[in-house]
């Protein structure tokens, strides 16, 4: 293929001050390299964060009844929750879908005493829902169907004074409002490594919290998907599957206060990316004005010659876009491998919290952060060069188009 | 028959300078006939190279008037000006002006790309320089010729694009002797064997001993004429 003459031109130009265009590779290539890893790895702990709220019990999804939405009383109940648990399950790209109710109960152990939202499960299905489940260190998990059994985390235990085999006086208010009681054995204690996690903790059977409130079913269905990219269209899917029986929530909706964090954490990236390519496009636009201004007469002379503003224009954006690519590739050498090493091997965040691990809002996360790794490094690495370099060749661009040939000449003369 | 290439009617600039103007060219009256190989002397800042600057559009004159190749230059926009160079004007410089990063056969076919020129555009190069006996160099870079070779692609560029009007800044000034009579033979020879108008500002005697007619500028004004006599201040 025969390369247009202006193009070569704008090439060959780049090659005058190896040193600047190297520069200027180097700068774009840095800054893209830069905004690769940070949106890698932001994207990667968004990932976390939706994985670590879903598996800590918010669920990706979550059927609730319809009231439940403006109130938040637990003491609300999903109308045949059975059939609708086992028609979501059959849903493809539902990974599991766990029942839960939730009652206001008060433990007390000789005269102590502690208020906590105790929580009814599915003993078969919670722990593989639940990673705060797979925190079990001491007994076992409850059994389906068994009642005055209760497990606890630890921080309640340690509140309570309490151990393996003790028995807990729980009290909860009952269907008809009046204070229900009854004797639960601690089978089993849940350790986090964050205390205050460990003392939201206590589940028993739905059996057993019907058996106290006097209330039959589950308040929720949690559901966790197969792949959590497909939140939106499962919502839906689910929300016309349920119809006005009860509503579909995310966990956005659940946790809101969550959801504000992934939010501000994604702006904190776009914020971090602009400063970044800002720099690099004033860089650029700054190089590039240099290189104008070098060639002046250059332009003047082929301004006497006939050449258009357009032309000059195009040749500058060329350039530009010549130092892009060039600059998108070297942002992917060192990108690349920076996301890929945070992809598989993380960061550990364990030595700023210690040994104990991290929660917020009730939600446990890995002391380890991962970061997101895909083909869309690739393109992302090209757009992001590619404007920055473009739009800061416009400017001096314009400049070049603006090239008094006459005075230019004269000057240089 | 006479057909006129340029003609100029009470053509003045005034260059603002700040604080101060400063009259480069005062009622210039001039008319310069098709196929004329003139030349524009007079000393510094007499006025040369704002009047080659006027006619090739690269200016605009403060008053007067001025066409160029049948066209007014005052009623042309910046792109009118630059297409009128483009397809009827050649320029060559004192300093030779070649883009460095291009070769000597790019450095010609760069104006015929500019004109829009297809396919014949390196033929039409490779002719060009085969006439000016530059063949030789076609691949070398302009860091790798002479002055002399360099100023010869300088006219190699400018005849390529076929014009009536080739203006020429200096074009010996900075050649030594041989090499200016090498120039300006060649330059003679386009003239009679292409009927190309050339128009050439030089303070060098070498040059204006090769002129058809010349004008002299002194302080912005036709001083002399060498051929015909033309208004002066």
């Amino acid at each position: 293929m025969k390369i247009n003459l202006s193009a070569r031109y704008a090439f060959r130009s780049l090659s005058r001050h190896l040193r600047r265009t190297t520069l200027s590779i180097l700068g774009v290539g840095v800054g893209c390299g830069l905004c690769l890893f940070t949106i890698a790895f932001i994207r990667g702990e968004k990932k976390m964060m939706v994985r670590a709220a879903a598996e800590s019990g918010a669920g990706h999804l979550t059927v609730v009844p319809n009231a439940w939405i403006n109130t938040r009383d637990n003491d609300l109940r999903l109308d045949n929750w059975e059939s609708k648990r086992q028609e979501i399950g059959d849903i493809e790209g539902i990974r599991i879908v766990t029942p839960r109710a939730e009652t206001d109960a008060l433990l007390a152990f000789g005269t102590r005493m502690r208020g906590i939202q105790m929580t009814g499960v599915d003993p078969q299905t919670e722990p593989v829902a639940n990673r705060l489940v797979q925190k079990l260190v001491e007994g076992r998990y409850l059994t389906s169907g068994e009642t005055g059994r209760v497990v606890i985390g630890r921080t309640v235990t340690k509140r309570l004074d309490v151990a393996l085999d003790d028995d807990l006086m729980v009290t909860v208010a009952g269907i008809d409002g009046r204070m229900s009681s009854a004797m639960l054995r601690i089978v089993g204690i849940i350790e986090t490594g964050s205390r205050e996690l460990d003392g939201t903790i206590c589940h028993a059977t739905l059996e057993q919290i019907q058996e106290l409130t006097g209330r039959s079913g589950a308040t929720q269905l949690t559901i966790l998907l197969e792949k959590p990219e497909n939140l939106v269209h499962m919502e839906k899917q689910l929300q016309n599957h349920m119809g006005d029986s009860a509503s579909v929530l995310d966990w956005e909706e659940l946790l809101p206060e969550m959801a504000a964090g992934v939010e501000g954490d994604k702006t904190w990236t776009r914020m971090i990316v602009i400063i970044i390519m800002t720099v690099v496009f004033l860089g650029i636009a700054s190089a590039q004005l240099a290189a104008v201004l070098e060639r002046r007469r250059e332009f003047a002379v082929l301004s006497a010659l006939g050449m258009k503003s357009g032309r000059l224009v195009l040749i500058m954006l060329i350039e530009g876009v010549v130092l892009g690519f060039a600059g998108a590739l070297l942002g992917l050498v060192l990108g690349v491998p920076t996301a890929y090493y945070v992809a598989t091997r993380g960061i550990d965040f364990s030595g700023l919290y210690g040994e104990v691990e991290m929660s917020m809002s009730n939600i446990l996360f890995d002391p380890i952060f991962y970061g997101d790794f895909g083909w869309w490094l690739v393109p992302l690495s090209f757009v992001l060069a590619l404007v920055a370099t473009s739009l800061s060749s416009l400017y001096p661009a314009w400049y070049a188009a603006r090239t008094d040939p006459a005075g230019a000449l004269r000057v240089e003369q | 028959m006479t057909v006129p290439v340029i003609e100029a009617q009470e053509l003045s600039k005034i260059y603002d300078a700040g604080r101060m103007e400063v009259q480069a060219l005062h009622d210039v009256n001039m008319t310069i006939n098709k196929g004329e190989f003139t030349a524009i002397v007079g000393p510094s800042g007499s006025g040369k190279t704002t009047l080659l600057n006027l006619f090739g559009g690269l200016d605009t004159a403060t008053s007067g008037s001025l066409s160029v190749v049948d066209r007014d230059i005052a009623l042309l926009s910046k792109r009118q000006r630059a297409d009128m160079r483009l397809h009827y004007l050649g320029f060559v410089f004192q300093a030779y002006n070649l883009v460095p990063v291009l070769t000597v056969r790019e450095n010609v076919e760069f104006v015929l790309e500019l004109q829009g020129v297809g396919n014949e555009r390196s033929q039409r190069a490779r002719e060009v320089l085969d006439e000016l006996g530059l063949s030789e160099f076609a691949d070398r870079r302009p860091n790798e010729l002479s002055g002399g070779q360099q100023q010869r692609v300088a006219v190699a560029r400018a005849i390529a694009s076929r014009p009536q009007l080739v203006l020429a800044d200096e074009p010996t000034a900075n050649l030594d002797g041989e090499n200016a009579e090498i120039l300006l033979t060649m330059m003679r020879r386009l003239n009679t064997e292409h009927d190309i108008t050339f128009v050439f500002s030089t303070h060098d005697p070498r040059v204006v001993a090769y002129a058809q007619r010349v004008i002299t500028l002194v302080d912005g004004c036709v001083d002399k004429d060498e051929t015909k006599s033309i208004d002066s201040c």
